[in-house]
């Protein structure tokens, strides 16, 4: 320092890559963040030319007990209390030190508004700290690049369903463009409360639990409605229905064939009807867009009814379903890290004064710059 | 509704860190949120190694909620600072090394 008396200076900004520099980097290396719902995710990515590697990839996840869901400010408190702890060991199990890293990515929406805010001041202490650039992230198309590198599905239709989302996506042209979605809640929603109906466990997901139960059901298929409107789906007034049969079943009350039937035939009945909406659309996207492959992200994508249906459906096509396990369909930190990753590797980052959260960031938003 | 909103009730935190550095710090990774709240206005500035915190709310229990909420995202910060610096990962490293 040529002046010892002048006021310290300002933290120095992280400056904008120099992209020829970056892209010369055999080994660019990023940390993601994600917190957007009641899943606090860390992950390190390594791209390497044109292949990218998992270097860890931790989750914590708040599980409510049975019968309630995820409250905004709870979720947040969960997330802050265990960012370190999780920090620490994405570190450790990747087994980088700080000066490899070349950018910090977190989610910037859509989700819960507390819970985002809390990760992403994490996530800009990091950024300040270790003086590495910001990268925000549009959840949704974390998900998507995330199961296009795991599967290799080239050029898929994407079924995105979760918890909070409810998309099926096409790319053209540098967007990732929205084809229908849910009009009211989103399929994992329905699936999550109507779990809270049955008083089921969170843990690990509702989701994974109604899917179990689901598969000792099946003797009869309760009637419930069916709402496909176009491109798009509703779910509320299905839940709805399956909340009256569950009340009616509970009360002792029989089914339609005058028999008895259980927490499973209801499940089973749940997913049967939505899940065939999801397929419908999903063949219509495939029809429209001229692809055979689907690929299926979020939460719900775990399911394998899902999975085992959408891929009936493709194989009369002559394509097929591409999916992702629970580490990478459930919200994870590695796939904000590798869907910023390649938008840092565009010349792309978030200065730190405009990283904010949003909790409505639609997925078609992003200028997707990383593809032709 | 054209009424002007006041804001009698108001709070003024003084917060010491270590070095200005660390200070700035937390300047720019708690002032990027606006309030959700009109009824509530946040200052934040830094001043050598010390982070000074405005609150002003038009209501003591306003005022309340808002602070509440800055002091649980000041620990975060605190604790990522502790644990996450370059200088205690790499103390944290060697120590591992050496056993």
């Amino acid at each position: 320092m040529s002046q010892p008396h002048s006021p310290p200076p300002p933290p120095a900004q992280p400056q904008p890559p120099n992209m020829t520099d970056l892209l010369k980097k055999p080994r660019r290396i990023a940390l993601g963040c994600e917190g957007s719902a009641n899943k606090l995710g860390i992950g390190i990515i390594l791209h390497e030319n044109d292949t990218s590697t998992v270097l860890s990839n931790i989750r914590h996840t708040f599980v409510s007990p049975p019968g309630t869901g995820f409250l905004p400010k709870d979720t947040a408190a969960h997330h802050r209390s265990f960012f370190v702890r999780i920090a620490l060991q994405a570190l450790r199990v990747a087994n980088i030190t700080i000066p490899d890293i070349d950018c910090i990515c977190y989610t910037r929406g859509p989700g819960m508004g507390a819970p985002l805010t809390s990760v992403a001041i994490a996530a800009r202490t990091l950024s300040l700290l270790w003086n590495k650039p910001l990268v925000g992230v549009n959840h949704c198309v974390g998900h998507i690049e995330m199961g296009r590198a795991i599967t290799g599905a080239s050029h898929p239709v994407v079924l995105y369903v979760s918890g909070g989302n409810t998309q099926v996506i096409a790319y053209a042209e540098q967007r990732y463009r929205i084809f229908g979605e849910a009009l009211d809640i989103a399929v994992g929603n329905c699936l999550d409360r109507f779990a809270r109906t049955l008083e089921i466990s969170n843990d690990p997901a509702p989701g994974y639990n109604i899917e179990q139960l689901a598969k000792q059901g099946g003797r009869i298929l309760l009637d419930l409605p069916y709402a496909v409107k176009g491109m798009d789906c509703s779910f509320s007034g299905i839940l709805t229905r399956a909340d009256e049969l569950a009340a009616h079943m509970k009360s002792g009350g029989k089914g339609p064939d005058g028999e008895a039937f259980t927490p499973a035939d209801l499940c089973f009945s749940l997913q049967e009807t939505i899940f065939a909406m999801l397929v419908e659309i999903t063949e219509r996207a495939m029809a429209h867009v001229g692809s055979s492959q689907v690929l299926i992200v979020g939460g719900v994508g775990c399911n394998e009814r899902l999975q085992e249906m959408m891929g009936a459906m493709a194989a009369e096509r002559g394509g097929s379903v591409y999916a992702t396990d629970e580490r990478f369909c459930i919200d994870n930190g590695i796939m904000i890290a590798h869907a910023g990753l390649l938008a840092y590797e565009t010349g792309f980052q978030t200065p730190i004064e405009e990283s904010t959260c949003t909790q409505r960031f639609r997925t078609d938003e992003v200028l997707v710059k990383w593809r032709k | 509704m054209s009424t002007e909103l006041t804001y009698p009730c108001s709070l003024s935190l003084d917060v010491p860190f270590p070095d200005a550095r660390l200070a700035n710090v937390a300047l720019q990774a708690l002032r990027v949120d606006k309030e959700l709240s009109a009824l509530v206005q946040k200052e934040l500035s830094a001043v050598d190694s010390t982070l000074k915190v405005r609150y002003k709310a038009t209501t003591n229990r306003m005022l309340r909620v808002a602070v509440n909420s800055f002091f649980d995202s000041l620990a975060l910060v605190l604790e990522v600072m502790e644990q996450l610096d370059v200088d205690v990962i790499e103390a944290r490293k060697a120590e591992e090394e050496t056993g």
